[in-house]
């Protein structure tokens, strides 16, 4: 019966352990990411100043759009990721709204490089980068707004994505489709993680509780010793 | 207490401007790259008055660019196709635009040395877009193509959206045109503008 109520403690305690380090995971990536939206937005309007940073009219220019939306747009896209991480670091609320906002930093990005190929490199990156979470289920959020954009611009206004006016309705799913093979290798990834975490916390309740155990036995073996002297004494 | 119902608000209208944002960002740009520039008032026959003489026994395809226009690359990306699928049938002229009280070397862009890596084709500088006006063109990456009898047969720009490369109706139909599957064909065209209203009514 103790056994048993031992064992359960040592659940009790790895789980315990396990979700301790799980949150100083998620807090130090919400962490980085506030770190990364900043860079993302300086690196955004250098992109817009560098590429298109006038519109003209003949020989009269007026700062182009591009760059209106680099700074009011990119400021309006990291504000909440950034509060949250802050106010509400190693939340699950947070996570998911840094994975859809991340995203949106893409989209950003690609448009203000003038939509290069190269740019979309990035989606992969920030997926890889989500993984740092351990947690698929943001992943997921992650992919269903790229998948969303897709669609939602694959109906209004195809040419933006590609390139031509009458796609197949299907085409959002071919680009989503790469999405969801690198994220079926990353949660993969999240799942080991999870795992390897869950196996160290086990492993750091089992020496917590035998160390426990071995002062019992230390404080025991001190209290026989002193009673014997007092005996002989 | 009172500080965090100030962060929970905080995050609230965070929130509420996060959303807002996205939406107007994707109605924004949206509409800057749907909206074409101002159309052609083309010639269907070669202007007389040009500087360029077009080849009798080749098809002439002239575009007109602003050399500080960010959207005209993609024009000219397009046009490298369109002269590689056209063959060597296609005679190809870039002007570019240069306001006459501007210093000469303002036109040397990038987009300008795009321009001049083009294979085949003549690169001119256009000042005050005269040459724009004598076709009727006041957008950049306006094209206009010509056949061997110096009758128009295609006017419009090449890319399906400002500033975006790949496979279009306009560029295709060019191609089409110089291969004679199609007869002739506009397109919209996106970019800046070359020759404004105001320019215009000072000459």
């Amino acid at each position: 019966m103790s056994e048993i109520v031992t064992e359960r403690e040592m659940d009790a305690r790895a789980a315990e352990i396990r979700d301790e380090q799980l949150h100083a995971r998620h807090v130090r990536v919400d962490r980085m990411f506030t770190w990364l939206f900043l860079a993302q937005y300086v690196a955004g309007i250098i992109a817009a100043l560098t590429v298109s940073p006038y519109a003209w009219e003949g020989k009269i220019h007026t700062i182009h759009l591009h760059v209106w939306i680099a700074v009011i747009g990119g400021a309006g896209i990291i504000i909440l990721p950034i509060l949250l991480s802050i106010f509400r670091p190693g939340t699950k609320l947070t996570r998911h709204v840094i994975a859809a906002s991340q995203m949106l930093a893409s989209a950003l990005l690609i448009h203000l490089t003038g939509g290069r190929i190269e740019t979309h490199f990035h989606v992969f990156g920030s997926l890889a980068f989500l993984a740092f979470y351990l947690d698929w289920t943001a992943l997921l959020t992650a992919t269903v707004v790229v998948a969303a954009d897709h669609f939602l611009r694959g109906i209004f206004w195809p040419e933006s994505v590609y390139g031509v006016a009458n796609p197949e309705w299907w085409r959002f799913l071919e680009h989503a489709g790469w999405v969801a093979f690198e994220d079926v290798f990353l949660i993969w990834a999240c799942v080991m993680g999870r795992r390897e975490i869950a196996e160290s916390a086990a492993r750091q309740a089992q020496v917590e509780h035998l160390s426990e155990l071995e002062q019992l036995k230390s404080a025991a073996l001190e209290m026989a010793m002193a009673e014997m002297h007092v005996a002989s004494a | 207490m009172k500080r965090r119902a100030l962060v929970t608000g905080s995050l609230v209208v965070a929130g509420l401007i996060w959303a807002a944002t996205v939406g107007a960002m994707y109605r924004a740009v949206r509409q800057f790259e749907t909206t074409p520039g101002r159309e052609a008032a083309a010639r269907t026959l070669w202007p007389q008055r040009s500087r360029i003489v077009p080849g009798r026994d080749h098809w002439t395809l002239v575009m007109f660019i602003h050399p500080h226009c960010s959207c005209t690359r993609a024009s000219l990306q397009e046009l490298q196709r369109i002269i590689e699928m056209s063959g060597p049938s296609l005679q190809t002229y870039v002007l570019v635009y240069r306001p006459a009280d501007f210093q000469a070397g303002w036109e040397k862009t990038e987009t300008f040395e795009a321009a001049k890596r083009l294979q085949r084709a003549h690169v001119i500088v256009d000042q005050d877009g005269r040459e724009a006006r004598l076709f009727g063109g006041f957008t950049s990456g306006q094209t206009f193509l010509y056949d061997r009898d110096g009758a128009l047969r295609f006017s419009g720009g090449v890319t399906s959206l400002r500033g975006h490369a790949g496979v279009n109706r306009g560029s295709m139909d060019v191609v089409n045109i110089v291969h004679a599957r199609t007869t002739q064909s506009t397109h919209p065209v996106f970019g800046c503008a070359i020759v404004t209203m105001e320019s215009e009514q000072r000459q």
